[in-house]
C-alpha cells in the first residue's frame, strides 16, 4: 500500500517538475509583459521534436539537447521581436490571441517538418534504481534534478542578480524602472528567452519517457498554465510548490479513481482555485512576488 | 498586477486553448439519398484515416498504402477502362471528425464506397453515415461492433476476439490462472474485458483486475502500480502505439515482473521506438506480414506479402505495417468487387459479402452474416526480441 503511494508519488513529482518548468516560463513573460503565452507548450515540443531528429541524424545525445534548447529559446526571442513587441496596445486579450496565432504556427511547422507520429529522445545516461519495493526511473532524476538546477537557478538570479532585479522592477514599477534606465525592450527580450529556454529544458528531459508529439504541447502547456495560477502569476515559489502538486494529484487521481479522470482533476482544480482563491497558493498577495 | 483580471483572462485562455487543441464541433448530418451510380466516368473511392492526432501510426502507413495502390491501378489502366479517383480525408483520429469526413465524401464527392477508419471509435462513428447512405464502407479497425448486424460495413483488421482467443489459449497452455488488462479507453479497448471474462472462462482463467488509459496519455505509473500490486499471473496490455508501447516501458521499468501479452494493435516499428528494450518478451498474436521471413514456403499468403513489401518499402523505404496490410486488402477487397460488377450500390453491396481474396492480414471469406471474413487462422502468435518479431506458433 505505502510503496504503491510512494511510487506515485514519485511519478507525480516528475511529471509535476516538467508542469513546473513550463509555469516558470509562462510567469517570467506575464510579470514582465502582461502577455500570457499560449505557446509554452510547443516550446517543450520543439525541443523535444528537435533534438530526437538531430540525434537521430547521429548528433551526441547531449549536443543535440543542447542545440535544441539554444534554438527553441531563439524562437522566443524571434517571437517577441518579430511579434510582440510590434503590438502598439497590448492587452492581455491581444496577447492571448497572437500567441494562439504562434502555437499554431509552430504545430503546423512542427507537424510538416517532423510528420504527426510521436518522437522521443533517447534515454539520458543513468540507471533505474529500486529502493523498497519503489522504483525510480534514472529519467525521472533528470526530471527532477532539471527542476532543481534550471527552475532554482531561475529563482536565484531573479533574487540576486542585477539584471534579475532589473527584470522584477519592470514588473513592479515599469514606469520608474524606465526612469531609473533599465530598457524595457531588454526586459522582455530576456523574459522569453526565460519562457524558451524552461521550455525547451522540460521538453527535452521529458521526451525520452513521455515522447514529444506536434500536437502536445497544448495539454502540456494548459498544465503550466494551471500551475502558474497556482502561482497567482506572480510566484515562482508557489507556481512551482503548485506544478509538484499538480503532478502529485494527477497521479494519485488515476492510480485510486480511474485513469480517465487524470486531466480533468488539472481542470477542476483551475476552476476552484479562480473561484474560491485567485491569488493561488500566494500567501501574501499584497507585493508582486517574483 | 491584479487579481481581478487573472479571474477574468484564464478562463478565457482555457477555453482558446481547448479549442485549439481541436474540440471542432460542426457536423453537417443529413444524408441524401445515395447517387445512382453513373456507370462511366471515373470510379470514386474515399478513405477516412486517422492520419493524425493519437491513430497517426496507424493511419500514415494506411494513407501510404492506398495511394501507392491507386497510383499503381491507375497506371495499369484503371478498372474496365474507368480511372479511380481516391479521396482520403483525415479525420484527426476523431469520432466526429469522422462523421464528418463521411457525410462529405457521401454527398459532396460522391463516393461510390468508402474505406475506414484506421481506429475502432471513429468507425463506429462513420457506420450508421453509410448504413443510412446505402454506401458500402470497409473499416480497417479491430472491434467486431464495427460490423456485427450490418448490412454496408465491412473491415479487414482481424476481430479482437479471435485476438483474444489466441492470447487465453496460450495462457492456458502456459498454466496461467489469472489475468490483469490494461486496455486502451477508446474504442478497440471496449468490451475486451468482457470476452475475457466470458471465454476466459471456459479455460478456468478469471480477469482478476482491469485498468484503462487515454491513447492520448503518456505517463503509465498509476496503471503498472496497481497491476505490480495484483496477485494476477500474467497481463494483457491492450492499445496501439505510441500509448502501448510506452505502457509496456513503464511496466518493465516498474519491475512488475509478469509474463506481457499485447493485442495485434501494435503490430509496427513504432512499437519499438516507444518501448525500446524494454518490448523483449512481449508475445502478440498478429497477422503474417512482420514474420514474412520466418512462414513455411507453401504459405498461401506468401506471394502477396512479399510482393507488398517489395512494393511499399520501394515507394516509402521503410517496411510496412500490420495496418499498411489492413488497407492493402481492404483496397483489394473493394476494387475486385467493383471489378467484378461496377458501381451500383446494392449490386456492390453483395458481391462484397462473397469476397475471397488471400491477403496480408489473413484469408478472407466473407459471408452475408460474417462481414469481417478472418478466423483465427490469420492470426499467429509473435515474440519480440531486439526490435523484430520471431514467430512463435503458426
Amino acid at each position: 500500500m505505502l510503496t504503491d503511494f510512494l511510487q506515485l508519488t514519485v511519478a507525480g513529482l516528475s511529471q509535476g517538475s516538467v508542469y513546473a518548468l513550463l509555469a516558470v516560463g509562462l510567469i517570467a513573460v506575464y510579470t514582465v509583459r502582461h502577455v500570457i503565452n499560449i505557446a509554452q507548450g510547443e516550446f517543450a515540443m520543439l525541443a523535444g521534436l528537435g533534438s530526437a531528429w538531430l540525434v537521430a541524424a547521429g548528433m551526441p545525445l547531449f549536443l543535440g539537447v543542447l542545440v535544441a534548447i539554444l534554438t527553441v529559446t531563439l524562437v522566443a526571442i524571434a517571437m517577441e521581436r518579430l511579434i510582440i513587441a510590434r503590438v502598439k496596445k497590448l492587452t492581455p486579450l491581444t496577447s492571448i490571441i497572437l500567441t494562439l496565432g504562434v502555437s499554431t504556427l509552430l504545430q503546423a511547422i512542427m507537424l510538416l517538418a517532423w510528420g504527426p507520429e510521436a518522437k522521443g529522445v533517447p534515454l539520458f545516461p543513468g540507471t533505474n534504481i529500486l529502493i523498497g519495493g519503489v522504483s525510480i526511473r534514472s529519467q525521472e532524476f533528470w526530471m527532477i534534478g532539471a527542476l532543481v538546477v534550471v527552475g532554482g537557478g531561475i529563482v536565484l538570479f531573479y533574487e540576486k542578480s542585477r539584471w534579475g532585479k532589473a527584470l522584477r522592477a519592470c514588473a513592479e514599477q515599469p514606469v520608474a524602472a524606465r526612469i531609473v534606465g533599465i530598457s524595457p525592450v531588454a526586459a522582455s527580450v530576456l523574459a522569453f528567452a526565460i519562457a524558451g529556454f524552461v521550455g525547451a529544458v522540460a521538453g527535452v528531459v521529458a521526451s525520452p519517457i513521455y515522447l514529444s508529439l506536434w500536437s502536445g504541447g497544448v495539454l502540456l502547456g494548459l498544465k503550466g498554465f494551471v500551475a502558474a495560477v497556482l502561482g497567482g502569476f506572480v510566484s515562482f515559489r508557489a507556481a512551482i510548490v503548485g506544478a509538484l502538486l499538480l503532478g502529485m494529484i494527477e497521479a494519485y487521481v488515476a492510480g485510486y479513481v480511474a485513469s480517465g479522470l487524470r486531466d480533468g482533476a488539472a481542470f477542476l482544480i483551475l476552476i476552484l482555485v479562480l473561484v474560491v482563491r485567485p491569488q493561488g497558493l500566494v500567501l501574501k498577495p499584497t507585493a508582486v512576488r517574483v | 498586477m491584479k487579481k481581478s483580471r487573472l479571474r477574468f483572462i484564464a478562463p478565457i485562455a482555457v477555453v482558446t486553448a481547448l479549442a485549439l487543441a481541436g474540440c471542432s464541433t460542426s457536423n453537417l448530418g443529413g444524408t441524401a439519398d445515395a447517387d445512382p451510380a453513373a456507370e462511366a466516368g471515373p470510379i470514386k473511392i474515399g478513405a477516412v484515416l486517422d492520419v493524425t492526432g493519437v491513430g497517426a501510426s496507424l493511419g500514415v502507413p494506411e494513407q501510404n498504402t492506398l495511394t501507392m495502390l491507386a497510383k499503381q491501378l491507375n497506371a495499369d489502366g484503371g478498372i474496365d477502362g474507368r480511372d479511380v479517383e481516391l479521396t482520403i480525408v483525415d479525420n484527426q483520429s476523431t469520432e466526429d471528425g469522422a462523421a464528418k469526413a463521411t457525410s462529405k465524401l457521401i454527398e459532396s464527392d460522391k463516393v461510390d464506397l468508402i474505406i475506414g477508419a484506421s481506429r475502432t471509435g471513429p468507425s463506429l462513428a462513420m457506420r450508421p453515415i453509410a448504413e443510412a447512405a446505402k454506401v458500402p464502407m470497409i473499416s480497417v479497425a479491430a472491434n467486431i461492433a464495427i460490423v456485427e448486424g450490418s448490412q454496408w460495413v465491412f473491415k479487414t483488421a482481424q476481430n479482437d476476439v479471435v485476438v483474444i482467443e489466441r492470447i487465453l489459449d496460450d495462457a492456458k497452455a502456459k498454466g496461467y490462472t489469472k489475468l490483469a488488462l490494461v486496455r486502451d479507453a477508446t474504442g478497440f479497448g471496449e468490451g475486451v474485458a468482457d470476452y475475457i471474462t466470458k471465454l476466459g472462462a471456459e479455460r478456468g482463467i478469471t480477469l482478476v483486475m482491469t485498468e484503462a488509459f487515454e491513447p492520448s496519455a503518456t505517463d503509465f505509473t498509476p496503471q503498472m502500480t496497481n497491476v505490480r500490486g495484483s496477485d494476477a499471473d500474467a497481463v494483457i496490455i491492450w492499445g496501439i502505439n505510441p500509448s502501448a508501447g510506452l505502457a509496456q516501458k513503464a511496466y518493465v521499468q516498474l519491475g512488475v515482473n509478469k509474463p506481457v501479452y499485447h493485442s495485434h494493435g501494435i503490430s509496427n516499428q513504432a512499437f519499438f521506438d516507444a518501448a525500446g528494450d524494454a518490448a523483449n518478451g512481449v508475445i502478440a498474436p498478429m497477422g503474417r506480414l512482420l514474420v514474412a521471413d520466418q512462414l513455411a514456403a507453401d504459405n498461401p499468403q506468401s506471394t502477396v506479402i512479399d510482393q507488398f513489401k517489395a512494393d511499399y518499402s520501394k515507394a516509402y523505404s521503410e517496411q510496412p505495417s500490420g495496418f499498411a496490410g489492413h488497407a492493402f486488402d481492404a483496397w483489394h477487397i473493394a476494387v475486385n468487387a467493383i471489378d467484378a460488377v461496377g458501381t451500383d450500390p446494392e449490386a456492390l453491396r453483395t458481391e462484397l459479402e462473397t469476397a475471397k481474396w488471400t491477403g496480408i492480414s489473413g484469408v478472407f471469406k466473407m459471408t452475408a452474416k460474417n462481414h469481417s471474413g478472418l478466423d483465427a487462422s490469420a492470426l499467429i502468435l509473435a515474440e519480440a526480441e531486439d526490435g523484430r518479431w520471431n514467430l512463435l506458433k503458426d
